[in-house]
């Protein structure tokens, strides 16, 4: 330790020299540089100070994580980190537990289907109020999914990933939401969906004030107002998120805590520092390598969030030569799944052949991976008319994400691979909402990216990720397969469970075949918080209510 | 005698002897101890830039995941990165980038730069007007500020790193020679050959020009050393080298989460940021002081 030590200082001195190495001839050739330096210092200092007094207090929590929100609408958003913090500040008809995706009541006490699973009728809670001061009541749910189902998917994702597309879409599953009386709402649907409920408690379904969606219109999404434990009340972007506590919360005696701060720290590394300096009380996405130090640390505590998710390299399936399936498989066989894994997820992850992790009901385990054999994908690629090889671009995630804690070192990785048969790929990155809209559009080679499942069903991994119906929304690799087309919407309609499993293990198959993605990891996310957090549940959809969270 | 000695130097110069000017110069700078190591420093990593290739133990690509982060020794010496590549191949590898980059981008300042100064120190009235508030504007945006936007808009890999480099040095270089070219211009010599009716071209790039190379080669010899440090800036950065090239700045950038764990894939390639800068930065220091006939003795 003491050698260590040692060295470290060393290593300060030296990068001290080289700082003032670069100093003396930025002085006396550029002199306006050396005043810029120290502005930027002293922003940084400031910055420093702020947020030491804002952790000081113990009933405000600040979680510390790897990137902004894009959007304050829940609607709107696909990204984790937008999640994070709606989930909190809009309440779903119906919820998760605490740990797992059992349904539990919330806006809806409690609710009926009808035999033929078409009818759903959900009773609302009483004396439900918005952060507004509005009414929460049966039209206020029917205007919100009225909203949605008007909408398009430049707009509304995830509504059309769920509920198969918008009115007038052939698809589309919500015939009709209507309010029956003050507090009844009643769902009619098309044809049944078997995960209906599972999808209905979805944070992206968090009911919106209907008075405040009006007065706010296209700025609503930085204007949040929903019936959540918390109330928005700041955001800086880039930097950070406030929510102060709702007074008049429904629940009885919580929210526990008076605020949160979400404030976004790229670097994983910094992140921990932060949180070790005690900066933040909670680090999100604790790097893999890192997990020894939180434990060195007796005033820490680990946090391990069930898996459910898939980082993946997704090959946009109508960009030539990704159009043609020797070659997807060829890439298959060309990454070192397990190399990865040592490396840079220190283990805590396993190798992923599906689209979907082995815990979702359905996973087909009697697939025979795709080997990591380099003289095979050689002959796949030459089988397609690419002996030499080609030229692609890969695109690698800025942000640390949880099925992927570090996209550029896993990029370089792969890239190393394919260099090996004769394919040269440029890494590429771009800010993380541009690198979404981009890759959403079609326009990367070969993408990183991953899913962390909202809902503990195979549809929401399945058909989210993979139907034709959800390209241009969740199907980044523009994949459209007919055949399983047909299969995903049977295993969704049909409400025998058994059935369903089976008819997800025949997608698996064809998915397998037909290669889309190469499927990587199953990732173990860790947090690191302090000691005196208690009721900190990290739920497996990666995004968690901090309504119970209190100090000790 | 002393009066005689005196009087011959600048005649030496005026007949365009100039090897003996470089071969006093190189006296002069074999005397300052600290240039000689500065010189030394510098060698050795031209040295180790042009046979990179037939010396580094390891391929720079060599990715053996199961063979990372080991700390030196006999086998690896400068220890492995996270990739489980030989850190010392990679170092020796860098040398080649940094040093191009240092040299190319420096050149090319000084050919726009000597360019534009010339233009500017010769003609005079507008259009010394129009280059010298142009340097101006430039100088007005920190150098590295003005690097980074530069590389924003042309998109990040190495070549345009080293444009944006070059560009940034242009103005310096441009003053330096329009000072020169200001005071030359009144020299006999540059009257002389107007009056023989020599054409401006002829006069400037054969008269002006060698005469104002001195204080050029200092400044460009510093200037490789900023030039090296400002690329390992936007290396670290993320705008410069692209993956997987061993670029200095990128290695330190991409071991920084590291630093706790394997402080050696941090520490050598800082160590060769270190030493060029600091090699060409005493070479440079020395060369001012040899060329420079003022600081004579």
């Amino acid at each position: 330790m003491k050698k260590k030590s040692l060295f470290l200082s060393l290593v300060f001195i030296f990068i001290l020299g080289i700082a003032l190495v670069g100093c003396s001839t930025s002085t006396t050739e550029n002199p306006p540089e050396q005043g810029e330096t120290n502005d930027n210092n002293e922003e940084t200092n400031d910055d420093q100070n702020q947020q030491s007094e804002d952790s000081s207090s113990e009933s405000t929590l600040v979680f510390g994580r790897g990137a902004d929100s894009v959007d304050l609408d829940p609607a709107l958003v696909t990204d984790g980190e937008s999640i994070k913090v709606t989930l909190n500040i809009y309440d779903t008809l119906v919820k998760y537990g605490d740990l797992d995706t059992s349904i539990e009541p919330s806006l809806a006490t409690d609710w009926t289907t009808s035999d033929d699973g078409l009818t759903y009728t959900f009773n609302l809670r009483e004396g439900v109020k918005f952060h507004d001061g509005t009414d929460f009541n049966a039209e206020a749910v029917v205007y919100n999914f009225e909203r949605w189902a008007n909408g398009d998917k430049s707009s509304f994702y995830y509504y059309s990933s769920m509920f198969g597309g918008f009115k007038g879409d052939e698809g589309h599953v919500i015939q009709e939401v209507k309010a029956v009386d003050e507090l009844t709402v009643e769902f009619t649907l098309s044809r049944p969906q078997a995960p209906f409920l599972q999808n209905v408690a979805m944070p992206p379904f968090g009911i919106a004030s209907p008075t405040a969606l009006e007065e706010y219109g296209e700025s609503f999404t930085e204007n949040p107002v929903g019936t959540g434990p918390f109330v928005f009340q700041e955001w800086k972007r880039n930097d950070r998120i406030v929510l102060v506590k709702n007074e008049n919360y429904w629940m009885e005696g919580y929210p526990k805590l008076e605020s949160v701060i979400f404030v976004s720290i790229p670097d994983n590394a910094t992140r921990l520092n932060e949180l070790i300096a005690g900066e933040i009380d909670i680090a999100d996405g604790v790097s893999p390598n890192d997990n020894t130090r939180v434990e060195e640390e007796s005033d820490l505590q680990l946090f391990v969030r069930p898996s459910m998710n898939v980082g993946y390299l997704g090959l946009t399936n109508t960009r030539p030569p990704f159009d043609n399936k020797l070659v997807r498989q060829a890439l298959n066989h060309a990454v070192d799944k397990e190399g990865i894994i040592a490396a840079f997820y220190s283990g805590q992850a396993v190798p992923a052949k599906n689209p979907l992790p082995p815990v979702i009901a359905g996973y087909n385990d009697d697939i025979d991976p795709y080997p990591y054999d380099l003289e095979r994908a050689k002959e796949l690629l030459a089988e397609a008319g690419y002996a030499d090889g080609f030229e692609m671009e890969l695109w690698a995630m800025p942000v640390p994400r949880p099925y992927m804690p570090d996209g550029q070192k896993v990029a370089e990785v792969i890239q190393n691979s394919f260099a090996q048969i004769g394919v040269s790929a440029k890494i590429v990155s771009y800010e993380w909402a541009t690198y979404l809209e981009k890759a959403r559009n079609g326009e990367a080679d070969a993408f990183l990216l991953g899913w962390t499942g909202d809902n503990g069903d195979a549809d929401n991994f399945m058909y989210v990720l993979l139907d034709k119906d959800n390209i241009g929304s969740n199907n980044y690799a523009y994949y459209s397969n007919d055949q399983l087309h047909d299969i995903l919407i049977d295993a969704q309609s049909n409400p025998d469970q058994a059935k369903r499993e089976e008819l997800y293990k025949q997608a698996q198959e064809i998915i397998h075949e037909d290669a889309p993605w190469i499927p990587l990891v199953h990732s173990t996310p860790i947090l690191g918080g302090k000691n005196n957090i208690k009721d900190f549940f990290a739920h497996p959809t990666g995004s968690q209510s901090l309504t119970k969270v209190y100090f000790e | 005698m002393a009066e005689l000695a005196r009087n011959n130097a600048p005649q030496k110069s005026l007949r365009g002897n100039s090897f003996l000017l470089w071969i006093e110069a190189w006296k002069s700078f074999k005397k300052n101890k600290l240039a000689v190591v500065g010189l030394f420093i510098v060698i050795v990593f031209i040295f180790l830039a042009l046979s990179a290739p037939y010396i580094t133990p390891e391929g720079i690509n060599d990715q053996k995941l199961a063979d990372r982060l080991l700390p030196p020794s006999s086998e690896h010496w400068l220890g492995t990165d996270d990739f489980g590549r030989d850190i010392l191949s990679r170092v020796i590898h860098g040398a080649r980038i940094s040093l191009w980059v240092g040299f190319v981008s420096v050149i090319g300042s000084i050919v726009v730069g000597c360019f534009l100064g010339i233009l500017a120190g010769y003609y005079g009235r507008w259009v010394d007007t129009i280059i010298s508030r142009f340097f101006d504007i430039m100088l007005a945006f920190p150098s590295i500020l003005l690097a980074i936007a530069i590389v924003s808009v042309l998109g990040p890999s190495l070549r345009n790193a080293l444009i944006a480099i070059a560009i940034i040095n242009v103005p310096n270089f441009g003053r330096l020679i329009r000072s020169k070219v200001l005071s030359i211009k009144q020299e006999e010599y540059v009257t002389a050959a107007k009056a023989i009716g020599m054409r401006d071209r002829r006069i400037l790039f054969f008269h002006i020009l060698p005469n104002s190379m001195a204080p050029i080669i200092v400044q460009g010899t510093l200037a490789i050393a900023t030039a090296i440090i400002e690329a390992a800036a936007l290396g670290f950065l993320g705008l410069g080298a692209e993956p997987p090239a061993p670029e200095w700045g990128k290695m330190l950038a991409d071991s920084k989460n590291y630093l706790v764990q394997a402080p050696w894939t941090m520490f050598f390639p800082g160590i060769a940021i270190m030493l060029t800068v600091l090699g060409f930065n005493l070479m440079g220091d020395g060369l001012r002081d040899a060329l420079d006939p003022r600081m004579k003795n």
